[in-house]
């Protein structure tokens, strides 16, 4: 069987003049281990805390990350197959699956169709920026969106835009196809930008009155 | 192209993930559609913003998964804040290596808390420790963890074999797993692995080389020339002619045997046919 976490972009090419950490790890190199944390855990963790957002949770599931890895990494894998690891998206998925595990539930889907959406201008998503207090405001309003949107959305986010992972990378670690990640990313955007103009502030999770709508007489139908 | 698929392809183009043939029709439409146009800065301009939100976690794994290391005599010791990690002889480096490949611990230079230092140097003295503060790691099997605790409770001064620590862990069968647990102790001196030979006989194996293991045994007291002379003769039990009890030679109710009432014997089954039953202390046999 093809195991699709060698080859590709990520491993080989990418870092290429890198040390690769993960046959470091295997070999037990002195710090290795400390560079691997250095390197993944604050990527790792805004990852983590994107899906949960829990500080505690998140950091549990970062800790017991680096746990798998190096069990993984020394005493499972061979060198052959350290060497054509693309670590960064099998460690955001090992984080991922950790978090599912830890929610209890799978992602719920963003089951929105593409077209309930308009095709009208994408932002503006923030201000231009005057002085840094409008900065920190729409920081903090941009954190307070993101935490209100349905995960797979804050995923993506988190993903492509604060981690900026290439769609291949993020396809490998959330498991779909590059063309179904663009409509993805595109409805995330849209979901964003209503949820920083206050559309769903105070009211239900976007998805959930999305789903209403799509099934009005949902009571009756018993 | 269209609005949609043109949108749908705007943060994509960002980062030039298109391709060739795509990229031509997305600037195509690009030019004519002025809020398409926009939505390209608008993703832009997210990308910059959203970089900033990254957090990086109130405690790094470095701090909360992290090992120190100190040297005494010529061992080097890796403890947490938990207890005794791992205990190696050899160089620096070897010892960095040992702990890399075992642990998924950071490992610096710090120095050795009293409780644990006496601990590491009554096991290196021949003291013996009763109670050793290890740091257990987290997937050991069962049986791992029961054949170490075993291991404890051999007394200081006396051996014991890999068939009788099967025994004792409730998996007679399993000797040779047993040997090898012994083998991977990560914290040898401290839990006497060393107090184990074989059954037929001398001191067996080490870690550290055999001549080691016999300097050890010696320390703790164990008359090892006298064990080679019993192996010699194959002799693996001694019993008492007034009590009708078979031991370990180094028991020590098998020490305070006078020299006139000893019975030694090459087998549990002479010594059961005898009427000798096996001593309840060291349990040298399945009764």
């Amino acid at each position: 069987m093809k195991n699709r976490w060698t080859g590709g972009t990520s491993a080989a090419f990418l870092e290429t003049g890198e040390e690769n950490l993960a046959v470091a790890v295997h070999r037990g190199d002195p710090g290795a281990l400390e560079r691997l944390i250095d390197r993944y855990e604050p990527a790792l963790y805004g990852y983590a805390h994107g899906i949960l957002q829990n500080t505690f949770d998140a950091q549990e599931v970062v800790q017991d990350a680096m746990l798998r890895t190096h069990r993984a990494l020394t005493r499972q894998y061979d060198e052959a197959r350290c060497t054509a690891l693309a670590l960064r998206p099998w460690l955001f998925k090992m984080v991922r699956n950790l978090c599912l595990n830890k929610r209890r539930s799978k992602t719920r889907a963003l089951e929105t169709p593409l077209e309930s959406f308009d095709d009208g201008r994408l932002g503006p998503f923030v201000r231009e920026h005057g002085s840094e207090l409008e900065r920190q405001q729409d920081a903090q309003l941009l954190r307070d969106a993101m935490a209100g949107l349905p995960v797979e959305a804050r995923e993506l986010i988190v993903l492509r835009f604060m981690e900026g992972m290439s769609y291949a990378d993020i396809a490998k670690t959330v498991g779909a196809t590059e063309a179904s990640l663009r409509g993805k990313v595109f409805r995330s955007l849209k979901l964003l930008r209503d949820a920083l103009e206050g559309k769903f502030a105070a009211g239900p999770a976007p998805l959930a009155g999305a789903r209403r709508s799509l099934n009005p007489g949902g009571n009756d139908a018993v | 192209m269209q609005c949609r698929s043109v949108l749908t392809r705007v943060d994509a183009l960002r980062t030039g993930e298109l391709q060739a043939e795509e990229k031509g029709a997305v600037h195509e439409h690009l030019r004519t559609c002025p809020t398409c146009d926009q939505s390209v800065g608008d993703v832009a301009t997210l990308s910059d913003n959203i970089k900033g939100l990254l957090m990086s976690p109130p405690r790094s794994c470095r701090d909360t998964m992290a090992d120190f290391y100190a040297q005494i005599d010529d061992v080097w010791v890796a403890f947490s804040d938990r207890g005794l990690h791992l205990i190696r002889r050899g160089s620096l480096e070897e010892f960095q290596a040992a702990h890399a490949a075992r642990f998924c611990r950071t490992l610096k230079p710090g120095s050795l808390p009293d409780a644990l230092r006496r601990q590491v140097d009554d096991a290196l003295h021949g003291e013996g420790v009763r109670k050793p503060m290890v740091d257990w790691d987290d997937d050991l099997s069962p049986l791992e963890r029961e054949v170490l605790d075993t291991l404890t409770q051999i007394p200081r001064g006396e051996v014991r074999t890999y068939e009788w620590l099967a025994r004792q862990v409730g998996r007679p069968k399993a000797v040779r797993a047993v040997g090898s647990v012994c083998a991977r102790n990560t914290v040898p001196f401290v839990v006497p692995c060393h107090r184990i030979v074989p059954s037929a006989g001398g001191v067996g194996h080490y870690a550290f080389g055999s001549a080691l293991k016999r300097e050890m045994l010696l320390r703790e007291g164990v008359d090892v020339d006298a064990l080679d002379t019993l192996a010699k003769n194959r002799v693996r039990f001694i019993g008492s002619r007034t009590t009708k009890i078979a031991c370990f030679p180094t028991c020590r109710y098998a020490r305070k045997i006078r020299e006139e009432n000893r019975v030694p014997f090459r087998a549990s089954g002479e010594a059961v046919e005898k009427g000798f039953r096996p001593c309840l202390r060291c349990q040298p046999f399945a009764a």
